[in-house]
């Protein structure tokens, strides 16, 4: 009976819905609707896009933070819109440009940031491995994977000896010297960065990570219906943006009334 | 079993042999212990054991090294995973998965092994290793003891007969340098051949077989569990050798040097009634109240979670304090201004390190640079020959002592050390503690959070034992 437990503990699945979705799929999810986000320009295509994204998102474990990335969504695109009627001479063209970027890339940090939670790593090197990529590939994809998560940490570190050392640790000062600021960050990271590959990659290879042995996860996956399903939808979706922000509703400007 | 036949290694690039003519014989179930000074050779061993010399660290061999007669040079490190587990020396550096399960499962995914025996040999583990509060639980949430017990955990799912161990002590406390003797303990019991380098060993001494004293790339002693813990105070020291029985130590405490700060106006730190949470809910610290004066070297003590490092947070001012009063030499000082006061020596250096110099890297920061002082201080530290060196390329010691350089230079009255002994040996310790003693008779405050009863015995002048005054304040 106990051991039951731990077996079942050990089986437990922590993400539902869309999250268990095949990891080759989510990514190829993120590469298209990346490229769309930057090939589409109408205000209502780009919000549907982000909304799909949200939704798809909300039904992979994570609703948070779809609906916090959507409400930011919306606050960008206004204030991009107020930017509009205010017309500063340089100063507006490059907010704008600034204000479009942000909104183009939205969607897609919204969408990495999920993949990179919801995705457990053993599946994510299984289903890489699957897509015959070559291990010297498969590795440092994953490193990067596990580290992104603590750059928080780092960066957190970092700051508090800066303004111990009396570095950059106000406003003004990060104002002033804003590359001397960058570097400060940077150097010590980048340290921390070589020191922990080195010491990860001696782990990984004395624990069979260059094997070119077939894997199998812990917990079944694979490239099935749903994965087939999801596919097919995607490409319908696309289709669906391309021709709205082809046709006239791709030329209507949200918040017109301003 | 494994044997060393006049073995020597020299990394490619260096000219000198790391391992000179090593003989040594493992027999199977054997506990042994590698010590020695730092950079004396012992994790050189232990990557020849793993194959990670010479595929991982290329380089030059000669001799032989056999593993149950075959040769352990011609097998490739994938070819060991199975046979010789490893945990390394830094548990934050050795997770590839983001979760526990799926860590301890990592081994198992790597060798091919199908679904059904990948859950049977990670159902086991956790059994006999008792892990099961930890399952499913983010790596990033884990203290570093439970990290390291997870790193064990991984490597046992491989059923290795041999494990080696690179310094497994050196970010841990007491607690936790209790748990993982318990597990070696169960280890030796279950006959696995289990190989230890590190420089403290007292948590060790119930069970090496063989203790192996290594300097310059040789192997100097051998001695059994008897000789090695009977070895006399003067001999130990002079092979620069950490205590047997720390816990003698424990309850001395330094007495001040009497004539510390002469001359000079002593100046009081005054801490009342200090309160911090991180959230409404549960406080780290409750009402704390000390007082602390000039030339003073106080250790703050107590176990993980005790709030040692929220305290030093709090007190250098990178955290704001949420009730109660910090004064120093009679005023009420500000977060603010108690970071212009205090500095900050981290456990880890390269958080620190910001420049490409170690000259550029003492002056980082300070306005009007006297250059006297970074000579004096580059000569205090003997550091004057690294001066235009990058500080990336120095010695875990040398990054030490450059923080503790840009304390003095930037004049600090305060000093907090979190951990400043981690992973140093004897006379790099002994070294240490002479600094902050010289620092403190200079008429600094210094406060230093650790776990190493040696070290605090050797330096300290007073001890806030954060576990009892909680226990008071219950």
């Amino acid at each position: 009976m106990l051991n039951q437990s731990v077996r079942d503990r050990i089986t437990a699945v922590s993400f539902h819905g869309t999250a268990r979705l095949d990891p080759r799929i989510k990514m190829i999810i993120l590469i298209v609707l990346g490229c769309v986000s930057f090939l589409i320009n109408g205000d209502i295509p780009e919000l549907i896009l982000m909304s799909a994204v949200t939704v798809f998102v909300c039904a992979g474990s994570d609703p948070g933070w779809g609906i916090r990335m959507l409400f930011f969504y919306i606050l960008i695109s206004y204030l991009n819109t107020c930017l509009k009627y205010i017309t500063v001479p340089g100063i507006s063209l490059l907010m704008g440009i600034f204000g479009v970027t942000i909104i183009k890339a939205i969607p897609i940090v919204t969408m990495g940031r999920w993949v990179i939670r919801s995705t457990y790593m053993d599946e994510l090197m299984v289903a890489l491995q699957r897509a015959k990529m070559p291990l010297t590939v498969i590795i440092p994809f994953v490193v990067m994977f596990r580290y992104i998560p603590t750059l928080g940490i780092e960066y957190k570190m970092i700051r508090n000896t800066m303004k111990i050392r009396g570095v950059s640790d106000n406003v003004f000062k990060v104002l002033l010297h804003p590359f001397a600021t960058i570097e400060y960050i940077l150097i010590p990271l980048l340290m921390r960065c070589l020191k922990v590959s080195d010491e990860l990659a001696a782990s990984g290879t004395t624990r069979g990570m260059e094997r070119e042995n077939k894997r199998y996860c812990l917990l079944n996956t694979g490239f099935g219906l749903c994965e087939y399903i999801t596919a097919a939808g995607l490409i319908l979706f696309v289709v669906i943006i391309f021709m709205l922000n082809r046709s006239s509703i791709g030329q209507y400007a949200l918040w017109r009334q301003l | 079993m494994i044997r060393f036949k006049d073995f020597s290694f020299c990394y490619e690039g260096n000219t000198e042999d790391a391992l000179k003519n090593i003989n040594l014989e493992i027999k199977d179930g054997e506990f042994i212990l590698l010590t020695g000074r730092s950079g004396c050779g012992k994790t050189t061993v232990l990557r020849s054991l793993n194959g990670l010399i010479p595929h991982f660290y290329p380089g030059k061999t000669t001799g032989e090294l056999l593993y149950e007669d075959r040769s352990l040079l011609e097998m490739k490190p994938e070819e060991m995973a199975g046979k010789v587990g490893t945990v390394f020396q830094d548990p934050r550096s050795q997770f590839f998965m983001t979760d526990t399960t799926r860590e301890l499962a990592f081994g198992c995914v790597n060798m091919g092994y199908e679904r059904e025996e990948i859950i049977d040999r990670v159902e086991k583990t956790v059994t006999d290793l008792k892990l099961t509060e930890y399952l499913n639980r983010s790596i990033f949430a884990l203290s570093s003891g439970e990290k390291q017990q997870i790193a064990i955990g991984s490597v046992y799912a491989l059923a290795p007969r041999v494990f080696i161990f690179d310094e497994p002590s050196a970010n841990l406390d007491h607690e936790a340098t209790k748990r993982l003797a318990g597990i070696m303990q169960k280890l030796k019991e279950d006959g696995y051949t289990i190989i230890v380098a590190d420089h403290r060993f007292y948590y060790l001494r119930d069970l090496i077989d063989t203790a192996v004293y290594i300097e310059n790339g040789q192997i100097d002693a051998e001695y059994s569990r008897g000789e090695f813990c009977g070895l006399g105070e003067e001999e130990r020291i002079k092979k620069g050798l950490r205590s047997v029985f720390p816990e003698k130590e424990v309850g001395i405490i330094r007495r001040k040097t009497t004539d510390s700060g002469l001359g000079k106006v002593r100046k009081t730190l005054r801490v009342d009634n200090l309160s911090f949470g991180y959230d409404k809910k549960k406080k780290v610290l409750d009402k704390l109240s000390f007082e602390a004066e000039s030339g003073d070297v106080i250790g703050i003590t107590g176990h993980n979670g005790a709030g040692k490092t929220t305290l030093i947070s709090v007190l250098t001012g990178i955290l704001k304090e949420k009730e109660g009063k910090v004064y120093y030499d009679g005023k009420k000082v500000s977060p603010a201004k108690r970071r212009r006061l205090s500095y900050l020596v981290m456990q880890d250096a390269d958080y620190q390190l910001f420049t490409s110099s170690v000259e550029e890297e003492l002056t980082l920061g300070i306005k009007k640079v006297n250059r006297m002082l970074v000579d004096s201080t580059l000569e205090r530290l003997v550091l004057s020959e690294y001066r235009d060196r990058h500080p990336a390329a120095l010695s875990e010691g040398q990054k030490q002592r450059v923080t503790i350089g840009a304390s003095i230079i930037k004049k600090s009255e305060i000093l907090y050390f979190d951990e400043p002994t981690s992973g140093l040996d004897y006379d790099s310790m002994i070294r240490v503690s002479g600094l902050i003693k010289e620092l403190s008779d200079n008429g600094a405050i210094i406060f230093i959070v650790s776990h190493d009863d040696e070290f605090i015995a050797h330096t300290c002048t007073k001890k806030l034992d954060l576990d009892t005054i909680k226990q008071r304040n219950d």
